[in-house]
């Protein structure tokens, strides 16, 4: 039991650079998709005409073409394929209908019922066990300074801050590295997106994100509570109190955007390629 | 007499100190404008504060009038023709000329009946600006901080100067920028159909609003 999450990091490793291989071996054929997708979906083809090579060449890199007048050094549009649309469309309304029908009005009646306080204490448990993910992810990317805040933080904050529902770490910049999970590591290896999916109840992500994510949650403390159910049953119980603080967001996104699928695809590309860079 | 004497002599202090001053900036183009940009956008920010803490606008009476306000503020700050066409990228150019006005407009009150919701929702939250990056010697980043209870949301407002005005051409949330945002959705919108029916999409969304 104790050498599980060694044994996990490397599980996924291996599991990382088959589909790393498996991506490379499927590149043309992703292209294609690409191709066929973005007459369906629009990506980046200027016409509805069959496109010529220059219009090829710009879909599967995503230039723009630059125009003479004006200098447009920000043209570069982060955009993703989209080869398994449908299903993406059909998880995208299921996790909006699962927002609006199940998770707010639930989230509300939990945040009438819990004051604000309390509901920070339950966020700032989650969030101090979670320390694993974050930690493991700092030491793969080397980053030896946000290791130790990592470290340093999960100290102070089990300890002098009850195990982890107070967080007396906050004060202090240097305990309070930038959030990082395996997707971004495996992004600063250099490994890409691979293409956009979204799961049920997950909601967005991508290929790379989606192994990293088993990795997180491998290294994630609550899986390995028994019975499933109760485990199951806490990760629920995190996710409302999470959404107890942010309703009204999701909301808003929708509001601003004329096409929501595509403004929350885009959007998680730009935040991730983001938390990437960081 | 002495009195207008004593007025010729301010006047001519004036007249000094404006000159000074025009020297100043014709000399020192550089070293005037770095730190504008942060200036410009902070000073924007604390004014539509104002607005909001000011408590004769606060009954559901000046709503009307607080959003006036705002509205001024807004189009005091953002640069609309830049936004658009940065938004609209190589599309700009399948718009005609009404086309082009059109969508500016439309966009225009999209983008603020979206942050006038955002806006009128602020309750406690702090905004700290902390610094200021030139991309260029035309265009530069403003990096601010919203904190509210929970959490710190990065907010960043890309600019660009214009006949010596700094004016923001996009705002990137937590790392999403809003004209690469809405470029992607229209875009996709454009490949398939012509400009007119994204018009349609706009002037239907902004009139539900």
């Amino acid at each position: 039991m104790k050498c599980l999450p060694s044994a996990v990091v490397i599980v996924s490793v291996c599991l990382l650079v088959a589909v790393f291989k498996l991506s490379a071996f499927c590149s043309p054929v992703w292209a294609e998709t690409l191709v066929f997708d973005s007459q369906r979906i629009g990506c980046s083809v200027v016409d509805e005409s069959v496109p010529t090579g220059m219009e090829l060449a710009r879909l599967t890199l995503d230039v723009a073409p630059s125009t003479a007048d004006d200098e447009e050094e920000e043209e570069e549009i982060v955009d993703i394929a989209d080869p398994i649309y449908y299903w993406n469309k059909g998880m995208y309304h299921f996790n909006d209908k699962l927002y609006f029908w199940l998770l707010k009005p639930v989230a509300r009646g939990y945040g009438w019922a819990l004051p604000e306080g309390a509901r920070k204490g339950v966020k700032n448990f989650f969030y101090n066990l979670a320390f694993p993910i974050r930690f493991v992810s700092c030491l793969l990317q080397a980053k030896g300074k946000a290791a130790a805040g990592e470290l340093g933080r999960f100290a102070l904050n089990t300890t002098v801050g009850m195990f982890g529902l107070a967080n007396p770490a906050k004060e202090h910049p240097a305990l309070n590295p930038p959030d990082e999970d395996l997707g971004q590591s495996f992004g600063r290896w250099g490994i890409g997106n691979g293409f956009y999916v979204v799961w049920p109840f997950l909601g967005p992500s991508t290929l790379r994100d989606s192994v990293g994510l088993v990795g997180d949650s491998f290294l994630d403390p609550v899986r390995y509570v028994t019975p499933m159910e109760a485990s199951i049953g806490i990760t629920a119980g995190d996710t409302v109190n999470e959404t107890s603080f942010k309703i009204g967001d999701y909301e808003a996104l929708k509001e601003a955007a004329i096409d929501p699928y595509i403004s929350i695809r885009d959007a998680y590309v730009q935040h991730r390629e983001k938390k990437v860079e960081e | 007499m002495n009195k207008q004497s004593r007025s010729v002599g301010m006047k001519r202090k004036v007249l000094g100190l404006t000159m000074m001053t025009v020297m100043v900036f014709f000399v020192f183009p550089l070293y005037v404008s770095a730190g504008v940009p942060q200036q410009t956008i902070e000073a924007c920010v604390n004014k539509v504060l104002d607005v909001l803490r000011d408590p004769a606008l606060n009954s559901d009476s000046a709503k009307d009038t607080k959003e006036e306000k705002i509205w001024s503020i807004f189009d005091d700050i953002f640069d609309y023709t830049e936004l658009s066409k940065r938004t609209l990228s190589r599309n700009w150019k399948k718009f005609n000329g009404d086309q082009q006005k059109e969508f500016e407009d439309l966009f225009r009150r999209l983008l603020g009946n979206v942050y006038m919701d955002r806006i009128l929702a602020y309750k406690d939250e702090k905004v700290l600006f902390h610094k200021e990056s030139m991309l260029s010697d035309k265009k530069a980043e403003v990096q601010s901080k919203i904190l509210t209870g929970s959490k710190e949301i990065p907010m960043n407002y890309r600019m660009v100067a214009k006949n010596d005005q700094w004016k923001v051409y996009d705002v990137v949330i937590e790392g999403v920028s809003m004209i690469k945002n809405y470029r992607s959705q229209f875009n996709s919108i454009l490949s398939k159909k012509p400009p007119e029916a994204l018009l349609k999409l706009l002037r239907k969304k902004v009139d539900k609003s």
